[in-house]
């Protein structure tokens, strides 16, 4: 098996010449009493020669044993469809969606007859938005034989599986997690539909400029994906020029008072107040600038873009917040049946990411399609090839960056307590 | 504090002889058997899966081992012990990738970072009473991790990746095999290392400290400098865990080094029975392991942590498999025979040089 | 400059009633009641569940209502206060500090992840909201609820600290502090005023978690963990034992995180709090207003 190679020998006898010199080595440097001696940590032979046997085992090549994992991509059965998403953990709400969306293609696609003859089966796993887990989960899915991977969510706990993945030869295509560090590592199997933190921030910058803001005060709560966007948004602000970067600070996600920041924001004046971080501390935060009579602007990034916003800032508080946010079901024009399939097949309404982990299952299917095959390189070029297939945020095609060639952000306002469409930037 | 003095003495009490079952688990040849064990795992489950999660298992061992020191062996309670880990796994990242070293090049960088934060963590704050010390630590694992998430030299929230894999003597030890196999050879060199620190003068110190560390001063032992360097070699087993950490996931970022991870190593110490060696290490696989077999129950497994945390403690305070204090066989009478080798006792006039 | 004060002040206030709780446990056991700050999320997630199964609540109502509940939650999470210590703490009275605090550990863990199995790990919005007109008071904008929270938190703190100073319950509790086994031969139930000390410090933070949740609107299963470390330090600033040191160092702490926050922005704000901590304990570890304790062997 391929885990056995020449090479390796050397190193499993290496590992049983280590075992049996251990105790000389050692025992020479750390016993120094006589008290030590009494204490004997003697090899027992038979683990001794054991151990030689199991490197003698190895370098046979006789693989047999090992009981082959990792090469279970059977060319029958259904195609595995791999996805690191939050189930546990203070992200698993925003997994749930996730996952309906996923379920939802995958129902949809099984129902016409599959890919390639083949029914698709989704292998969820667990990554809890923590780097460790996420690794796990991804090695998981790769010894259950997946082919391609429709997962990802926070950006932090997506970066360490994109190694495994490449590794396993398997196409990832993230339907979440944005940050341009997924995109640095130009990998060829990488590819992302959601829009980026660059090109959030380039729709955010084109608002303030149309908007005729002079002055702007950019807060985040100090994660990748939250920085990114303040970064980003503070580079183009200052290429730009005729609107001022009045403030950029962080505040630390999962706090209650915030009165710090909303202090330096009333210090700053400015005309807008863009925060990029998540709903839950963004509506304690235009509640407190509300409070503090706060008289500007608020927009907020898409990670706010929640029904809960607007509970935790109140109604009226909420009431005209902006925001940057790419297509949802609710701003897409003839998007109420999918909206009326999703709400029966999972008794409750779509959210953040639905539709992009719907899509991402739908590209995926797409590309092995193109491909006639699931074999990592050839699913790979189909989705570089990929050009025009319809997805919610408008026709595909990926850039050679492998992200969307317009993120498709378009500017929503709260109105009567919900996110409507108010500006396309078109 | 007279009351101390009486648990101190709870292992001893222990009057009747050893069953044939816990005489088996005190057995010498254990550690080997379970050398062994880790070394035939790959040859039964070879699955990227499993690789994976015994790998982070080993590692975890040597992170428990390494808070053994401090915790177990010198009884300083450390809640923030991952910050070490982050240290040495920030060196070693930063600096493999600056200056394209192989990231086994990076021990000595990650050896004087973690020693330098033992000194400047423990510095201060080991003079402190015992309860302020875990507060204090508990802050200071913040504090690491917030400046971490700060600084841009640290990639921010986050983080670093593209951190290269093992490199020896110019073979690829990255892929899942071979990196599993490097981690257990280092581990189990380390975690005998610990053993052995405990059993020496120095651990002999350490115990005495947790003990009773009035008696320990007055008996000439330099309780600040003995606890310092229980402290600075928790550091150092910390850092190399990082390394190997970095090495694993070649991407670290401040969500790995919360307090949630303290907890969890200290529970794998508690657990497996403070100050000994082979309960920590079983301790560390079950709490490594235990996760990947509750994946389903989500939240639900840390209550259950929790609870088992407070009844271990409740019941049976000095872990499930509680060391034997060291000193009990040398009453028996027949150790005696042993002679006095230099060193061989806490003198209060060699203690005093520790 | 007048505005940060009173933003200080206004977050000092919360940080000082939580201190209390340990302030007391820990001057009367020398225990550090770890599990401290989750109680003050648990008193937030009963009030959260009471005021829910109530319904709606009409806006006039909102501060009687709230009172009501601010009482009910004190009185349930003083239970779980005592409740824990009974269970917890009790059994290990006599053993090293180590086990108690590995003990406190697990207790927080299970109240953290217990609420977050029972409630969901969704962050909650609390039904009933405290609003009010805002005016300026040299150069600060203060709210009317701050005001209100303000005056029922100065209302807690000072009934306790006569509580403690007029009643023979209060002179158990600073005889056991002195001397434990003093005060048991002196015929001082200890184990009942124990109990009572666990309860009243747990009901206060039961409190702070009520109004924190009426003031802020959003409660999740984490939001005790940074504010109990918080708590933790203002009762070291002020000197841990020390119940008009409790008060002192929430306020000071209060005051030390707006400063800090400014001069240093607020992605620094922790990092310096518990620079704070490790500075006072390393250069005064007996806080501004604490008596130097010796460690009696």
């Amino acid at each position: 098996m391929s885990y056995f190679t020449h090479q390796d020998s050397v190193i499993y006898l290496t590992v049983a010449a280590v075992t049996v010199f251990v105790r000389r080595v050692f025992g020479l440097h750390v016993v120094t009493s006589k008290e030590m001696q009494t204490m004997k940590l003697r090899i027992p032979k038979v683990f001794a020669v054991g151990a030689v046997a199991a490197a003698m085992l190895a370098t046979t090549g006789c693989g047999g044993i090992l009981g082959g994992g990792g090469d279970k991509t059977a060319d029958s059965g259904p195609i595995k469809i791999a996805a690191v998403i939050p189930m546990s953990g203070s992200s698993a709400p925003t997994g749930v969606y996730m996952k309906n969306g996923m379920q939802l293609a995958v129902n949809e696609i099984n129902a016409k007859g599959g890919v390639l003859g083949r029914q698709l089966a989704l292998d969820l796993e667990d990554g809890a938005c923590d780097p460790t887990q996420a690794a796990a989960a991804a090695n998981k899915a790769v010894s259950n034989g997946a082919v391609i991977s429709v997962g990802g969510y926070c950006s932090g706990a997506t970066l360490p599986t994109l190694p495994i993945f490449s590794k396993a030869n398997i196409p990832m295509i993230i339907p979440a997690a944005n940050s341009q560090d997924l995109v640095n590592q130009k990998l060829p199997n990488v590819f992302l539909i959601n829009g980026t933190g660059v090109q959030q921030a380039a729709a955010a910058v084109k608002f303030m400029v149309k908007d005729g803001m002079k002055t702007v005060a950019l807060v985040d709560d100090n994660t990748s994906y939250s920085k990114d966007i303040a970064a980003e948004t503070k580079k183009d602000l200052a290429s730009e020029g005729s609107v001022k970067t009045a403030l950029a600070t962080s505040v630390t996600a999962g706090e209650s008072d915030y009165s710090s920041v909303v202090h330096d924001i009333m210090g700053a004046k400015p005309d807008m107040v863009y925060w990029t971080g998540y709903y839950q501390e963004g509506g304690l935060i235009i509640n407190q600038l509300k409070a503090a009579g706060y008289q500007g602007k608020i927009m907020v990034a898409d990670g706010s873009v929640d029904p809960s916003l607007v509970t935790i800032a109140g109604a009226a508080n909420a009431e005209g917040v902006l925001a940057t946010m790419t297509q949802t079901p609710d701003t897409i024009k003839g998007a109420e049946t999918w909206i009326a399939d999703y709400t029966k097949a999972f008794g409750a309404a779509p959210g953040p990411y639905s539709t992009q982990s719907y899509d991402a299952v739908r590209v995926a299917a797409e590309a092995m399609k193109q491909a006639k095959s699931t074999d990592g390189d050839a699913v790979t070029k189909a989705l570089t090839a990929i050009d025009g297939f319809q997805i919610f945020s408008g026709p595909l095609k990926f850039t050679p960056e492998h992200t969307l060639s317009n993120g498709g952000f378009q500017i929503l306002a709260v109105q009567g307590g919900k996110f409507v469409l108010k500006d396309t930037l078109n | 504090m007279s009351e101390n003095v009486d648990t101190s003495r709870a292992p001893r009490r222990i009057g009747k002889p050893a069953s044939r079952f816990s005489r088996l688990f005190e057995s010498k040849q254990l550690g080997w058997g379970a050398f062994v064990v880790a070394i035939v795992f790959p040859f039964i489950l070879a699955t990227p899966y499993a690789m994976n999660i015994g790998t982070t298992a080993v590692i975890f061992i040597l992170l428990a081992s390494g808070l053994n020191i401090v915790v177990g062996y010198c009884g300083l309670l450390d809640l923030g012990y991952i910050a070490f880990m982050a240290v040495g796994a920030y060196t070693s990242g930063i600096v493999s990738k600056a200056w394209d070293l192989p990231i086994l090049f990076t021990i000595p960088a990650v050896l004087v970072m973690c020693i330098l934060a033992g000194l400047i963590i423990g510095g201060p704050t080991l003079r402190l009473r015992s309860d302020y010390l875990a507060i204090v630590t508990l802050g200071f694992g913040e504090i690491i991790r917030l400046t971490a998430n700060n600084l841009s030299i640290t990639g921010g929230p986050s983080g670093i990746y593209g951190i290269p894999g093992i490199e020896l003597f110019g073979l690829k030890l990255s892929d899942s095999v071979p990196f599993y196999y490097f981690c257990v050879v280092v581990v189990s060199l380390l975690v005998l290392g610990s053993a052995r620190l405990g059993k020496s003068r120095l651990g002999r110190a350490w115990r005495f400290v947790r003990e009773d560390e009035d008696a320990a001063e007055a008996m000439g032992i330099h309780t600040y400098k003995v606890k310092l360097a229980a402290y600075i070699f928790g550091a150092m087993w910390g850092g190399l865990g990082g390394m190997l950490f970095a090495a694993h996931l070649s991407a670290i970022s401040p969500q790995s080094f919360v307090f949630l991870q303290s907890a969890l190593v200290l529970m794998a110490v508690v657990l497996g029975g403070m100050g000994n060696t082979r309960g920590v290490v079983v301790g560390a696989v079950a709490i490594s392991l235990l996760p990947e077999f509750l994946r389903d129950m989500g939240n639900l497994r840390y209550v259950i942590f929790g609870v088992v945390l407070v009844a271990v403690m409740v019941l049976r305070p000095q872990g499930f498999w509680p060391s034997r204090a060291f000193e009990v066989e040398r009453t028996d009478g027949e150790s005696e025979n042993a002679d006095p080798g230099p060193g061989d006792s806490v003198s209060p006039a060699k203690g005093g040089t520790l | 400059m007048t505005q940060l004060i009173w933003n200080g002040l206004f977050v000092g206030s919360f940080y000082a009633l939580i201190a209390l709780g340990y302030s007391m446990v820990y001057g009367i056991i020398k225990l550090l009641n770890f599990a401290h700050g989750d109680i003050y999320m648990v008193g937030a997630f009963i009030g959260f569940a009471v005021l829910s199964s109530v319904g709606v609540i009409p806006a006039s109502m909102s501060i009687t209502a709230l009172l009501i509940v601010l009482l009910l939650t004190m009185i349930i999470t003083g239970g779980i206060g005592v409740g824990i210590e009974y269970l917890a703490y009790r059994p290990l009275r006599n053993s090293p500090r180590l086990a108690v605090l590995i003990t406190a550990v697990g207790a927080s863990f299970t109240l953290e992840y217990g609420v977050s199995a029972i409630a969901g790990p969704n962050p909650k919005v609390f039904p009933v909201r405290l609003e009010g007109e805002s005016f300026d008071f040299l150069g600060a904008r203060i709210s009317a609820p701050q005001i209100v929270l303000m005056v029922i938190a100065v209302v807690l703190m000072l009934s306790l600290n006569s509580y403690i100073q007029r009643t023979s319950m209060g002179r158990a509790m600073r005889a056991i502090a002195l001397d434990p086994k003093g005060a048991l031969l002196m015929g001082v139930n200890v184990n009942k005023i124990i109990t009572w000390t666990f309860f009243i410090g747990s009901a206060l933070a039961g409190a702070a978690g009520v109004m924190a949740g009426a003031y802020y609107g959003k409660i999740d299963f984490l939001m005790g963990f940074i504010i109990g470390l918080k708590a933790f330090t203002a009762a070291v600033i002020g000197g841990i034992g020390n119940i008009k040191g409790a008060m002192l160092g929430g306020l000071l702490l209060g005051l030390l995180e707006a400063f800090g926050s400014q001069w240093l922005g607020g992605q620094w704000r922790d990092v310096f709090t518990f620079g704070v901590l490790i500075a006072f304990l390393t250069l005064k570890p007996t806080g501004l207003l604490g008596e130097r304790v010796t460690e009696r062997v």
